[in-house]
């Protein structure tokens, strides 16, 4: 073998060693809670070292979670209060008492409708701040990014004076809007940007293009890994959030870090509820890489311009 | 389809003390269905000019008509010309068939089962019909060329615009997709607007070549033109493979000495009236050798086969001749070179103006017919007109 093959080998052997260390650093805690939650509390707490092998108290963890009055974490089937009566049939029309929210739903609707709207600001600002020539442009995307600095604790006095003058108060659009112009989407969708080639969007005006068209037409699929991405970093971002929505929600509209944080009670903390609410948590996140995996894929400009 | 003018069209990049001036009051009448080639070294502004009538850059005053109208204003969608760039630009997330597509699904209000069909018309004129459902990053770079191409001749528009289409070809691509560019423009007889640094591509494919330099135009003929009667040492320097030897020499009467004992008696003096030195400048085809002529040292010989390029040194100055394939000084060989007076190029030293270029003989006309047509070109073309 030469010399500089083994070399190769070498790194490569020690890069995968490397990558797996961190996975198993990074996956072990998770397991450790998924093991949990299949344990009776007093199985867990009891055992002076971690138990690997999961047990089978799951399903009455979970149900002893689903019974607390303080918190719902999964939805149930709501009472139909809007039908009309065609005798043998209801036609149910207010779809919303359909389902009474859970934690879950709440944070999967909360999180899905903000990295909608998340992903269209922050895109179209990046392309604008990537692609186009204005006024102020330095300062005002140095001003965006320096909003990064700011604590959430700073913000939570003024942000729920606002929410409550806009009458939002116990709304979920509170903790959607503010946060809907992300600066790190900002940021990142204009470094992405930045790639595309000034010919690609040129070519596309002469073919007629109006500027949004170039947006949507061009840039934004030409974008699509970078979004996955984001989507990624937006729907954590808004899953995690804890302060805000516990200041601004009440109770009955709890997303799930709130919800969790309802089962440290006074007097004891619920450590197995808190389990099987951790690992419920974690599986749409887990759909949702599954999903976009796919699309990370780079290289999507290939073959776009001849270098 | 129609010409296209430039009236004193003027760019200057930035504002107020650090402004670049791109391009300087350039005035330019392209007929309807001509083959205008701009051509200039590096920096010289004929992107910008190109840039400005595609619409794709303001220009800071003149104006720019499209036949009589002035569209000056437009933006670059609305001045229906196309354009081809130099790294093709093609849309990296569509197949072939929607790049070329594109342009008229934005613009035109057919079904898309009548630009379907004008797409694969302009594929089998291009011979792409096979790659429609290809993305580009799977192509060639002749076979990416060529759907840039297809973008731009599906949309039938008044003008075509090229940016250097061919620079990222290999040299052989690249003469065989000249051809083939200008058989596929004489065929459509569309206004186009071709921008290369390449001269030999520009004497190969104008109709009529506008020479820049510094922002400014410096001329604008034919490649025949340009080449026997240069306006000034620039455009003779730069038109022309190898370039144009030029040397100072003092005036004395009617006697011009040079560098390494060149002297030369004009018969006659008019040119250089007044002057105390001259710009002189001789062809390297211009120039033979002979037994009895201006003595220069040989310095290094490449035959081509059918020529022989000589180059050599005339005191501190190098000269470079096409000598006749025969001949084959060795290194060092002292040769004598003679010339007609009618193939000697005299420039003012301070101006760079010419006051004397070449006058043996008429201009040959140049018709357009000259221009070569493939066979399956034209086939293809007439299907598509069908």
């Amino acid at each position: 073998m030469r010399e500089e093959t083994r070399r190769e080998a070498v790194w490569q052997f020690l890069t995968y060693a490397f990558i797996l260390l961190g996975a198993i650093l990074t996956l072990v805690p998770l397991y450790w809670i998924f093991v949990a939650s299949t344990l009776k509390e007093s199985q867990f707490l009891s055992s002076t070292s971690p138990r690997l092998a999961p047990g089978d108290s799951f399903f009455a963890n979970f149900q002893s979670l689903q019974a607390r009055e303080n918190v719902q974490f999964v939805g149930h089937v709501g009472e139909m209060t809007h039908y009309i009566d065609l005798g043998p049939f209801y036609i149910a029309y207010d779809f919303w008492n359909l389902w009474n929210m859970g934690a879950i739903e709440s944070s999967i609707f909360v999180a899905g409708v903000y990295t909608l709207l998340s992903l269209l600001l922050c895109s179209m600002a990046g392309f604008a701040f990537a692609k186009y020539e204005f006024r102020f442009k330095k300062p005002i995307f140095y001003a965006i990014l320096a909003t990064l600095i700011l604590p959430i604790q700073l913000l939570v006095i003024p942000l729920f004076l606002l929410m409550s003058q806009l009458g939002l108060t116990n709304n979920y659009w509170a903790i959607i809007l503010p946060w809907a112009a992300n600066p790190l989407g900002i940021f990142l969708m204009r470094q992405n940007m930045r790639s595309i080639p000034d010919a690609l969007l040129e070519s596309a005006r002469m073919d007629g293009a109006t500027e949004f068209q170039l947006f949507y037409k061009i840039a934004l699929p030409t974008m699509k890994s970078s979004l996955a991405a984001l989507s990624i970093i937006l729907f954590l971002f808004q899953w995690n959030l804890f302060l805000f929505p516990l200041v601004i929600l009440d109770q009955g509209k709890y997303t799930i870090p709130v919800a969790i944080n309802q089962l440290v009670g006074a007097q004891r903390v619920y450590y197995d509820q808190i389990m099987v609410a951790a690992t419920l948590s974690i599986i749409p996140i887990f759909i949702l890489f599954l999903f976009l995996q796919k699309q990370f894929v780079s290289g999507i400009l290939a073959g776009s311009v001849k270098e | 389809m129609s010409g296209i003018t430039l009236d004193t069209v003027r760019k200057e990049f930035g504002s107020g003390e650090e402004a670049v001036l791109a391009v300087e009051d350039v005035d330019l009448e392209i007929e309807d269905g001509e083959f205008l080639v701009l051509v200039g070294p590096s920096g010289c502004g004929k992107t910008t000019t190109l840039r400005c009538i595609a619409g794709l850059e303001d220009v800071t005053s003149g104006r720019i008509l499209f036949g009589d109208r002035d569209v000056t204003e437009f933006r670059a969608r609305e001045r229906d010309v196309a354009m081809v760039f130099q790294n093709y630009a093609l849309y990296p997330h569509m197949d072939v068939r929607d790049n070329i597509g594109f342009g008229l699904k934005l613009s035109t209000q057919q079904s898309a089962a009548e630009i379907d069909q004008q797409v694969e018309d302009v594929a089998a004129m291009l011979g792409i019909s096979d790659l429609l459902d290809d993305k580009p990053k799977e192509l060639s770079g002749g076979q990416q060329q060529r759907v840039a191409l297809g973008r731009a001749i599906v949309r039938d528009p008044a003008a075509f615009l090229m940016d250097e289409p061919l620079s990222n070809l290999d040299a052989k691509l690249r003469s065989q997709m000249r051809t083939e560019l200008q058989t596929l423009q004489h065929d459509l007889d569309v206004t186009t607007v071709y921008v290369t640094h390449d001269q030999t591509e520009a004497m190969a494919m104008g109709d009529r070549i506008a020479v820049m330099n510094d922002g400014r135009l410096q001329q604008v003929g034919t490649a025949e033109e340009v080449y026997r009667s240069p306006v000034n040492e620039f455009v003779a320097d730069f038109i022309g493979s190898p370039s144009i030897n030029v040397f100072d020499a003092t005036v004395d009467g009617s006697r011009l000495d040079g560098p390494g004992g060149f002297t030369y008696h004009l018969s006659d003096a008019s040119p250089v009236e007044g002057l105390d030195t001259v710009r002189v400048g001789i062809r390297p085809e211009d120039i033979t050798l002979v037994d009895d002529g201006i003595p220069m040292v040989a310095n290094v010989l490449e035959p081509m086969g059918n020529e022989n390029f000589l180059y050599t040194t005339l005191g501190d100055h190098d000269i470079t001749a096409r000598i006749d394939p025969t001949k084959r000084p060795q290194p060092d060989e002292t040769v004598e070179f003679a010339f007609e007076e009618s193939a000697l190029y005299l420039f003012d030293p301070d101006t760079g103006d010419a006051l004397k270029t070449k006058d043996d003989g008429e201009i040959p006309d140049r018709g357009a017919d000259t221009n070569a047509r493939s066979s399956e070109t034209d086939e293809a073309l007439e299907e598509a007109v069908e």
